[in-house]
This record gives structure tokens, sequence and C-alpha cells, in this order.
């Protein structure tokens, strides 16, 4: 009797657990194969534009190709994950943000400061053991981007100036002082193009395979650092009640304009962290057209994994094996890079236009969705937060 | 966590002072002695064992471009357009291509390459040069074709020198590595011999990607060089859109307009117009055609490949990238291929002005002889076409 009963509920629970995990997983699933869907279209469609012969089948062997060049080998993996780590950075950079109600665009110019500070640091030290010239080159680096993020915090947190604007603006600046500083005071005497000395000792050591730096593991220490952060302190407390409902916060007593400078620091210095990641641990020095779109795929790795620190690491696999595997598709299926681009946009489409997609598709969230993932739609002219 | 303010503040500001130290200090911590030599090429590894085929109908060929787009009208896709005519002539598959999002793709795309068993590995642009370098050292079985990467800056032991002291002979060192340079002030002198001869008033304008271009700044010192050949008193006034690699010196059309829009209001008598700034340079014609001046082109026949302006553009300044690169595939195919700087000039027909096409009738009798006088000159090595600070732009 009493071995029945357990026996229904441990159905009904596994049904509850299942419910649950489905609703967490259906948007960002259904988001994932509509855009592989219309990236197969798209395909599809160039192929009849450029009158070359048909071949239906050439949107599998694309995704055959990226599927290969991502995971197809050892070293392909190892790439991947080179390319994920520093989207889990940005990720974090932006989902931590969103927590707090507010919309970090300027993961990029955190990211570029980061590097540009992780670089410059990371040559003066070259010379010195790795054990000192690695952490001097990545505080430096996370103090960049801590700094590029203070400004807006700041900003919002003194004149109400909305983040959405003041950072989209800092990331022309941060380009704009790269550029100057890599073709000036860093640029190498004597070359020919402006290009930074080489970090040297600084760069991160390669631990798994051919270019496997420990900025993965950092990564993954990262998403359960900001997981605790979140979770488990009082400020993770305070960041989320802000971002929840800014006048219940306020009237709990806390004071949402430290909360705005403080998360945006945060933010900005784990984009920071990003840019380290790329400069120390991938290209060793700087161009002074520097600069990769992870602070703005971040965006869509944040969105993604509903701000979800734990979301953040399969929402930037998907992005890095994307990313690690269109060398291969180009070279195997003819697929330019750009289809990649079109995937992460139509992700990023679809998971805007969630509430739509939720009632097309007439899927039930156990919560209002907007309750658990503030997206663009609330945080956006959101100065009520004062 | 209970952080004042003030606090916050303070550790904030003490966060840019410290950036800002730290790539201030740098400037005088540069000096390579203080430091161990780097090695640019860590994490370059060599594919599997590989060794040139035989029977070159077979062999698979890569380009790898630089960031933008394969169809820019322009740099990448005239390279590219060498590529599938040397395998045509090969007998080989039709090229396959490879466009880096950014720079960190730079090292992972051609490692594709190598990691897929590819037979010859063009790589596009000189910011290619150093993984070029290291591939090509790493991967003695291996072709690579470089385009505008000379001169190969090496070490007496083969690596990519990073402190530009080029000690190395890259032609020994590295014998699988064909770099092919252009001389760009050649084909800009020819350019402004068109342009000195077409001017009314006297005053001509060339606008430049970016000072730092070496390149950009070639083509213009010739430009000038050879408009002052047909008339000493001429004026020309060069600019440059840019002092850095932005995307605003090559990639920015509409930025390129309102730059060359000021730049007529500032130099009202200009008219002819020589744009040296890739798509930004596009935006350059445009604002010519706009304003009833004649523009000139850049590096391929832009009459052809931007038609959008064809109602200005006289002629363009060539650099032969198709032919060339085609010519170094199939002198691989053919064992003839010769490693280290290649440069190309008008002794190998490698450069020149294109053909007038509808503006035929106002180039005379006596500007196409100067041309063909200016061209037989260099093709005897007896005209000097730029000055001693030869692709050195302005500070």
């Amino acid at each position: 009797m009493t071995g029945a009963s357990t026996g229904a509920s441990t159905g009904s629970r596994i049904r509850d657990v299942t419910g649950t995990v489905w609703a967490i997983i259906a948007l960002p699933l259904i988001a994932i194969l509509l855009a592989f869907g219309v990236g197969a279209v798209i395909i599809l469609g160039s192929e009849l534009l450029v009158g070359e012969p048909f071949d239906p089948l050439l949107p599998l062997t694309a995704y055959a190709a990226l599927l290969q060049g991502a995971f197809g080998s050892f070293d392909a993996i190892v790439d991947t994950l080179v390319a994920t780590s520093p989207l889990v950075f940005g990720g974090l950079a932006v989902a931590i943000a969103f927590k707090a109600g507010l919309f970090n665009i300027g993961a990029q110019g955190q990211f570029l400061m980061g590097a540009l500070a992780a670089v410059a640091a990371g040559v003066a030290v070259s010379g010195q053991p790795p054990y000192i010239a690695i952490p001097i080159a990545v505080v430096a680096g996370v103090l960049g981007g801590a700094a590029t993020g203070f400004l807006p915090g700041f900003l919002k947190a003194v004149s109400g100036a909305h983040e959405v604007v003041t950072t989209i603006m800092l990331n022309y600046i941060a380009i704009s002082v790269l550029a100057a500083l890599v073709s000036g005071p860093l640029k190498v005497p004597g070359s020919p193009s402006p290009v930074t000395y080489d970090v040297g000792n600084a760069g991160y050591p390669v631990v798994i395979g051919r270019d496997g730096h420990i900025g993965i593991f950092l990564a993954v220490i990262a998403v359960f650092v900001i997981r605790w952060l979140l979770y488990r302190t009082t400020l993770g407390f305070e960041i989320r009640t802000a971002g929840a409902n800014p006048d219940a916060a306020a009237y709990a007593g806390m004071r949402p304009r430290r909360l705005i400078v403080l998360t945006m620091v945060l933010a900005g210095g784990l984009a920071g962290f990003a840019g380290v990641d790329v400069a120390l641990g991938l290209t060793h020095q700087m161009t002074s057209s520097f600069g990769t779109t992870v602070g703005f795929d971040a965006i869509a790795v944040a969105l993604l994994a509903r701000s979800e620190p734990i979301g953040i690491l399969p929402a930037a696999l998907l992005f890095g094996a994307m990313r690690s595997g269109a060398s291969l598709m180009q070279i195997k299926a003819g697929i330019p890079v750009e289809l990649v681009d079109v995937i992460q946009a139509t992700i990023l489409l679809v998971l805007v236009a969630t509430p739509v997609i939720r009632r097309v598709l007439h899927l039930r969230g156990t919560q209002n969705p907007l309750a658990t993932s503030p997206t663009i739609s609330r945080s956006y002219g959101s100065e009520s937060v004062l | 966590m209970r952080i004042r303010p003030a606090g916050l503040a303070l550790f904030a500001g003490m966060a840019i002072v410290l950036s800002a130290c730290s790539s201030s200090s740098t400037g005088n911590a540069a000096s390579p002695s203080a430091t161990p030599p780097p090695d640019p090429c860590a994490g370059v590894t060599a594919g599997k064992a590989h060794t040139a085929p035989t029977d070159w109908s077979k062999a698979k060929i890569g380009v790898v471009t630089d960031i933008g787009t394969l169809n820019d009208k322009n740099f990448n896709e005239y390279s590219f357009k060498g590529a599938e005519d040397g395998a045509t002539a090969l007998g080989a598959a039709a090229p396959q291509s490879v466009v880096p999002k950014d720079q960190s793709d730079y090292k992972k795309d051609i490692q594709t390459y190598v990691d897929q068993g590819y037979d010859i590995i063009t790589t596009v642009g000189f910011n290619l040069a150093t993984p070029t370098t290291c591939f090509a050292k790493a991967n003695p079985g291996i072709w690579f074709v470089g385009v505008d990467q000379s001169p190969i800056c090496v070490t007496p032991q083969g690596a990519p020198d990073t402190t530009f002291a080029c000690k190395g002979d890259a032609k020994t060192l590295i014998p699988n590595y064909v770099s092919l340079a252009f001389q760009e002030d050649q084909a800009g002198y020819l350019a402004g011999i068109v342009a000195a001869s077409l001017s009314k008033s006297g005053e001509i304008g060339a606008i430049g990607g970016t000072t730092l271009c070496a390149p950009c700044v070639r083509y213009i010192q010739g430009y000038t060089l050879g408009a002052q050949s047909v008339n000493p008193n001429i004026k020309v006034t060069p600019a440059y859109v840019t002092r850095d690699f932005s995307a605003k010196a090559f990639q920015d059309q509409a930025g390129g307009k309102a730059f060359a829009e000021n730049y007529l209001t500032t130099n009202p008598k200009v008219d002819v117009l020589f744009q040296v700034a890739g798509l930004t340079g596009n935006g350059v014609l445009d604002a010519a055609c706009a304003k009833n001046i004649y523009g000139i082109g850049v590096d391929v026949d832009q009459y052809l490949s931007y038609p959008a302006a064809d109602k200005c553009i006289v002629t363009s300044a060539e650099k032969k990238l198709q032919k060339e690169v085609s010519d170094a595939l199939k002198a691989i195919g053919g064992g003839t291929a010769v490693a280290g700087d290649n440069t190309f000039n008008a002794k190998n027909d490698a450069i020149g002005v294109s053909d007038f096409h509808d503006k035929a009738s106002l180039i005379t009798a006596d500007t196409k002889a100067k041309l063909a006088a200016a061209f037989a000159a260099m093709k005897a090595g007896t005209l000097t076409t730029c000055p001693t600070d030869c692709g050195v732009g302005p500070k």
C-alpha cells in the first residue's frame, strides 16, 4: 500500500522534473532548431541564385562539416573549447547585468579594453617568470574591463543616462583607444604594420592538445563562482532583487545606485576577462584591428542561457562550436562563414520574440518567462530603477 | 559585502589609473633585450607528414583571405580568382576559400587546411605574414603563397622576427614559401601621368586608406612623381582617411564618400582624384562622380569592378594580382617556383594602368606616348618612381 503510493509520487515527481526541464530548455531548443532550418533554406536559396548544379543535400553536407570541424577530432574539440572560453566570460558579463535589470551592450568595449590592458601589462612583464607575469596581466585585463564597465554604471547612477546608450558609445571609444595605442606607444618600433610585442611569459600555458590553454578551466570556474555569488551571497540577492523589482529593492533598504555601479564593474571585469582569455590564450599580441565579435555574441549567449550561469556553459559551447567548425564548413561545403552569423542572429531573433513564439506554439512555461529572465523588453527604458 | 560608494569610486578610479599606467609604462619597457625572444609560432604544429604531389592535377588548393568578404571587388576577390585560374591551369579541382572572422582565426584557418592535407595554401594580405611564415616553416611539404607579405622577415633560424631585424634569408630557410609583392609606385606613376594630362586647374588629389599602409603610400608617391613628370608645377594634395588600421581605412564606403566630399570642399580646384582605399575608396569615387570630376581607381580595373562610378572613372592603377597568383601556382606545379620575396613590376608586366573604356577619346596621343615612354623606362630600370622614403607615410 505504502509502496504503491511512493511509486505513484515518484512517477509524478519524474513528470514534474521532466516538465520543468522541458519548460526551461524548450524555447532555446526551438530557437536553435529553427535557426538551423532557416540556415538550410538560405543555403538552398543561394544555390539557386549561384546557378551551380542544385544539390538538395548541401545543407546536410554543410552542417556535417560544421559538426566535424567542431567535434571531429581531439584537436577539433580542443579548438572548440578554446573558442568557447571567451564566450563563457562574455556571456556571464551580460547575464549578471541582466540579473540586475541592466542591459550591458558594452561587453564588446569592455572586452577590448580588457584585452588591451592585459597585452600592455603582459608585454611589460613578459620577461618575468610565468607565475608572476600571468597574474599581473590577468589582473590588469580584468581591471581594464572593470574600469570600462564602471563608466556607464557610474553615469547611470548619478545622472540616469541609460546604459544601453552609454555602453554602445563606449564600444566605439574602445575601438579607437585600442587603435591609437597599438599604432602609437605600444607599437613595435620598426614594424611595418602596427602590432605590439608578444606577451611572452604572460601567455597562458597550453595544457591540453596543441592550443588548449588554462583559460578553458578558468571559464568553468568563473561560472560556478558567479553562480555562487548570485545565489549564495547578500550581494547576489540584492542584484537579483533590484533586477526583479527595483521599487521593492529600494523599499527593502537596498541602494540601487550602488548596485548599478557594482554590477557594471563586475560585468566589465568579466568581459575584460574574456579579452584576457583571447589576448593571453590565443593571439599573444595585438594588432590595431584586434577585435572579435565575442562581446556581441555574448549577448546572444546570455539570452540563450536565460541569464543563468549554468546555462551559459552549453550556450557558449554551441556558439564556440559554430565558430570553430566554420573553417571546415567553408572548405568542405563552400558555405561562407556568414552562415554562422545568420544562424546566431536567427537564434537571437527567436529568443527576443519569446512571447510570440510561446503563443504560436502553445507553449506554457512554469512561470512567467519575463520573471525568470529579464530580457531586452524589460530592461530597455527602465530608468525607473532609481 | 558592504562597500561604500566612496570606496567603490576609489576602487574604480584606481582601476583606471592602474590600467593607464600599465599601458604607458610599456612604452619605455619596450626594450627587447630585457625580454627573452617570444615564440610567435606557439601552438603551430606540423600536420601529418606531407609530400608535394607528383600529379598536380590532384592537388588540393586552399585560400585564406584577410578579414572582410571574399567578393570585395578588390584584393581578396582577385587573389582568389588568381587561385582559380592557377588551379584550372594545373588541371586541379577548384580552390576552396576561408574568410577569417577576426584576428584570432588566422592560425586556426590555416591549420584547418594543413590538417586536411592541402598541397598549396595561399594567404592574402600582410596581416597573415606571421602565421604563414610559421606554418610554412613547420610544414616543408606544403607550398605557401603569400600576397603582399614581403619582405618576409625572419631570424637566422627561420622563425618570424618580432624585432624586425630580419637577419635570416627566407628564400633558403623556408624554401616552400613564395611571397608576391608589387611595386605599386610604378602603377601610381602611370596614373599620375594620366591625371596631370587631364587636369585643367593644375591641381590633382589622391586619397589613401591609412598612412600605415605602405603599398597605399607607394601608389600615391608614384602618382605624385608621375604627375610632376608631365607638369612640374602641378599641385598634388594627398590625404589619408585615417592613421590607423581601423575599419574606416578600407571597409567604410559611406565614410570614404563623406571624407572625399570634405576634401573636395577644402581643395575646390582638384579636378582629378585618385583613390587608394579599397571599399572606402569606392566612396571616394562616388564623391568624385557627384562633383563631376575625374576619378582614378586602384588595384584592379575598377571600371569593371565598380560600375556605379563608371561615369567618372578614367582608368585604374593596376597591379595584376590575379595573373601573378595564378602564375605562382603554375610555377609550383611546374617545379619552377621561386621561394622568398618575388617583386612584380613593369619588368614582368605586372603593373600598369587599365583600359580607358569610354574615356579613351580624352586621352591624347601625346599622353599615350608619355605613358609608353615611362613604361619602357621602368622596364629598363632607368626611371625613379618612388622617393627615398618609399612607402613611408606622413607622420
